[in-house]
């Protein structure tokens, strides 16, 4: 028996819109991690919400065809009767944690689940240990991955056989995409259907038994899995034409942050040159994002000293010019979007209306120009905080996890983008990625953090050696 | 050591109602000095019962707001002092209502209500706030931070606090709650008539009832001396 299995299913959200699914044919056994990949925007999360009794439970619209879980139809079923079977671990782990402390937290759908309590300590033990957790830990102290685990655990606990993982590598380093994969792994061996949507193929891949790819509505099963992986994975060449020039831009001294008695960051010192491209390498926590912040004076170091020298002085004050010079692009694009269009959005900071059209044009964002930002798709709103960012031409320009959400092909778009702009302005780059695809081409020089410190510091072959060494 | 150490855990509805007593009482009773009376004991009633840190932490934010208005109602009525007891205890009751409440542990309530089988949109409710206050005070931090990002003026002017602000935090606390909400209904937890179970069950112990007690005692020989 399939653990679930779609056929000739067509959804619409409403009688007069187009389909968003269009006659799929779909499957997922247990004892198998199933890998679904396409573009942002294809109807993945609409598969996802069909498969967990969202649609039609929650979510109204025109579902036709038949859906089967665990071999009965989900026609008449009660959302809480689909949840026993189906589990989900959802984009960001953080807002789906209720309670303060581990076990809390697993033991709340036990709970819901009418567990025996002398049988939830036993499954709280146990899926603990499978998925490396402390269950007296804090929940909100916990690093991504942890969240993400725990949220997995919290599944597992409840005796849920089919699991629906949504990017759960997203915001993940190499090394715990490839712990949560390997756990996932040992899962689909003790009988577990399990079900990854992702856009990182280089690390699922090779653990994935059956692999589909969803465009523009409808499912088809990838038989060759090593040239899909080879035509999605293959690392991204861009020669940058630009050479640095030797005047320093940054100046990082003895540069420390605690947060209450956590050292976040400790003694780092480096250099930066206008026009260079910086790479910044290290595991999830390891203070990537902080030291961007510190750069971008949104914190201020607990010791140590940064000059800033852009223009050839060191500005001081933190206003609206300063942001100009400096442009800082989140994590999540959410944040950073808030005008009624995607135009206006990239109109607002551009240093005039003709670039902001250029940048609209280059990053193909054309058809989306009278669109709501923050009515897009995930992909897209990246480019669009990406694009808005850019239009202010900032001399220093700061991404954090740019490549997040991007399929294969609008990642390949959005290197030669930022190589390009960088060629023509000069402006220095300092990004942190775990994307091993585009890391080197968005480099010149890479630095390796690791608890806090610098480890080392290299160049594009560094970078390769890097990721090779988490590979093994 | 295990009567110290059981202190710091009252039994949830027993916290709940000592706080409704402590509000009522002293704000019934602010203008007599047998409520400042009232008070200092319980504080120190507290402090016995475990719940020094939160006492310690309510006490400072009482020393600086209560003290502030204190000292305005003093002035403002003609250095009236019974006006300015009165003002002290209402926020001294107000403030020492809230430390039994606090000292509870989130998940202790849930359960608690669970097992009183208190009406499951109530404790949906209550799970809801308590996964949520952490989330919506970082995310007010985020959405700022990002609105100096983008080169967004001050926040006091209404368009730039409408448009940067409040669209950014909106988007983000719909999505937050839409994500929150299906992962409880995705773990199981309806609305509807279904079988739970509870992991840890709270129980009354003895000391619960002296707490109790005392507060009502207390309360007795204020109304009554």
């Amino acid at each position: 028996m399939k653990a679930v299995q779609l056929k000739q299913v067509s959804f619409a959200y409403n009688k007069f819109d187009d389909k968003v699914l269009n006659n799929v044919n779909f499957f997922i056994n247990y004892g198998e991690i199933t890998l679904l990949s396409g573009v942002s925007g294809q109807g993945k999360s609409t598969l996802i919400s069909i498969i967990s009794g969202i649609i039609p439970n929650i979510t109204n619209g025109m579902l036709t065809g038949e859906v089967l879980i665990d071999g009965k139809s989900i026609i008449g079923q009660r959302l809480a009767t689909i949840c026993k079977k189906v589990g989900i671990v959802t984009q960001n782990p953080d807002n789906q944690i209720i309670h303060n402390i581990v076990e809390d937290e697993i033991a709340f759908g036990c709970e819901n689940f009418a567990i025996e309590p002398s049988k939830i300590l036993d499954r709280i033990e146990n899926v603990c240990a499978i998925v490396e957790l402390d269950k007296t830990a804090k929940t909100r102290s916990l690093s991504g991955g942890q969240k993400q685990r725990l949220i997995t655990a919290s599944t597992l606990a409840t005796g849920q056989k089919i699991l629906i993982l949504d990017e759960p590598l997203a915001n993940l380093d190499f090394k715990s995409a490839k712990l949560l994969m390997e756990t996932l792994e040992l899962l689909a061996k003790a009988g577990y259907a399990i079900l990854v949507v992702e856009h990182r193929l280089d690390i699922v891949l090779p653990f994935a038994n059956c692999v589909w790819d969803i465009k523009n509505g409808s499912v088809n099963k990838v038989e060759n899995k090593l040239d899909y992986l080879q035509s999605q994975t293959k690392g991204i060449d861009y020669n940058c034409n630009f050479k640095s020039i030797s005047n320093i831009i940054l100046r990082l001294q003895n540069v420390s942050y605690k947060v209450k008695n956590k050292q976040i960051l400790d003694e780092i010192n480096f250099d930066i040159y206008n026009g260079e491209r910086i790479l910044l390498l290290g595991e999830n926590g390891c203070g990537k994002t902080t030291l961007l912040r510190l750069i971008v004076k949104l914190i201020k170091p607990s010791k140590g000293v940064i000059e800033r020298i852009v223009n050839e002085q060191n500005l001081k004050k933190i206003d609206r010019n300063w942001f100009k010079t400096i442009g800082i692009v989140y994590q999540n694009p959410n944040y950073q979007l808030f005008m009624p269009t995607v135009e206006k959005e990239i109109e607002y900071g551009a240093i005039n209306k003709e670039y902001a059209n250029y940048l609209i044009d280059i990053f193909g964002l054309e058809h989306l120009r009278k669109r709501h930002p923050q009515s897009l798709s995930e992909g897209q709103k990246r480019k669009v905080s990406i694009a808005s960012v850019l239009a202010g031409k900032p001399k220093v320009l700061l991404l954090d996890e740019p490549t997040v959400g991007q399929d294969y092909d609008s990642l390949c778009d959005l290197v030669n983008i930022l190589g390009d702009l960088h060629n023509q302005t000069g402006n220095t780059m300092i990004t942190i990625t775990h994307d091993k695809r585009c890391a080197e081409a968005l480099c010149d020089r890479a630095i390796l953090i690791e608890n806090g410190k610098i480890k080392e510091e290299g160049d594009k072959q560094f970078v390769r050696k890097y990721f090779m060494n988490l590979q093994i | 050591m295990n009567f110290i150490k059981y202190k710091n855990n009252l039994y949830p509805l027993i916290a709940i109602l000592s706080s409704l007593l402590i509000l009522v009482v002293g704000l019934v009773m602010a203008k007599s000095i047998k409520c400042t009376y009232f008070l200092i004991f319980v504080l120190f009633w507290l402090i016995m019962f475990g719940c020094y840190k939160q006492v310690i932490k309510m006490s400072l934010i009482f020393i600086v707001i209560g003290g502030c208005f204190t000292i305005i109602c003093y002035f403002s009525s003609n250095k009236n002092i019974i006006s300015a007891l009165s003002m002290l205890n209402r926020f001294g009751a107000v403030f020492i209502a809230i430390v039994p409440s606090i000292s509870v542990k989130p998940v202790a309530m849930t359960r608690n209500l669970s097992q009183l089988h208190t009406p499951r949109s109530i404790v949906l409710g209550l799970l809801i706030t308590i996964s949520y206050l952490p989330v919506l005070k970082m995310e007010i931090k985020r959405v700022s931070e990002a609105m100096k990002t983008r080169g967004v003026g001050s926040i006091f002017n209404p368009k730039i606090f409408y448009r940067a602000f409040l669209i950014p935090l909106i988007t983000r606390i719909v999505d937050i709650s839409d994500t929150l909400s299906l992962s409880i209904e995705t773990r199981g937890f309806t609305l509807g008539k279904s079988n739970y179970t509870i992991y840890k069950k709270e129980k009354i112990y003895f000391l619960d009832v002296i707490y109790i007690l005392g507060l009502i005692i207390s309360i007795i020989l204020v109304v009554l001396l």
